[in-house]
């Protein structure tokens, strides 16, 4: 059993987001095995070839992508969100996996985060 | 008495910004008075600004910041503001002000800054962990 981070909110906009990924990450470091969820808003967060240098901000892409390689086991994304936004599973970084958010899904977790 | 439920209270609202520090110190004192007790408060994101000694609100307002400390102080519960969170938001004790050479630091106490470690062992623990956002 593992925990459920879940980003609902764009990036760029909030620094909530961030914080949340912080958050998947520790879980990581400490060996407690954590998935992120991206839903609503949040699967711009995995958009491809993002470029916020024009923002003063980081692209989010690259810790996105990094974040397995720190110890995330899943980077899941919200299937009917995808849709909302018009996002092929194509236009995303690589590593994700196309879910339905539903109550079946959270009952997977022993614990889930939402900032 | 229920001496074997305990919670841990991650608080992610500040104050004056949203109710999120109100509600959970009602909650942990309703809590405390049921015979619950409560492992550690950790504040995150903008909940950091809950540990902030410079709050100057109105005297006909609640003082939050000090209202929390003297909760904390009274019942002997640990306090931790996420340190990354903090020092992003201007939330400095003394080895930080020394570490970072700013002119002030401001952390009340019980509140200790340390890493997101504390909470990762709540979530670890049989501790219930209860989130406070405020805005949603």
């Amino acid at each position: 059993m593992s925990v459920l981070v879940i980003i609902d909110q764009a990036p760029y906009g909030s620094w909530r987001g961030r914080e949340s990924l912080d958050m998947a990450l520790s879980l990581a470091a400490f060996d407690q095995p954590a998935s992120l969820l991206f839903t609503g808003p949040g699967v711009n967060w995995l958009r491809a070839g993002q470029e916020p240098a024009g923002l003063s901000q980081k692209a989010v892409e690259r810790n996105v992508s990094a974040a397995p390689i720190f110890g995330i086991e899943e980077l899941l994304v919200d299937r009917q969100s995808l849709a909302k936004y018009q996002l092929e599973p194509s236009a995303l970084i690589a590593g994700t996996s196309t879910v339905d958010y539903t109550p079946e899904l959270l009952a997977n977790y022993y614990h889930v985060v939402c900032l | 008495m229920h001496s074997q439920t305990a919670f841990t209270l991650v608080i992610t609202g500040a104050p004056y910004s949203t109710q999120a520090p109100q509600t959970a110190l009602a909650f942990a004192k309703a809590a405390l008075a049921q015979g619950y007790s409560i492992d550690r408060v950790f504040l995150y994101g903008d909940g950091v600004h809950l540990s902030s000694a410079l709050a100057a609100p109105p005297s006909d307002e609640t003082n939050w910041p000090k209202a929390w400390a003297e909760f904390l102080q009274g019942n002997d519960i640990p306090a931790v503001a996420c340190i990354a969170s903090a020092l992003r938001r201007g939330i400095l004790n003394n080895e930080e002000q020394a570490r970072y050479q700013r002119n002030a630091s401001n952390i009340i106490e019980p509140f200790e800054l340390l890493g997101l470690g504390e909470w990762v062992e709540s979530i670890a623990s049989t501790s219930k962990t209860l989130y406070f956002h405020g805005d949603h």
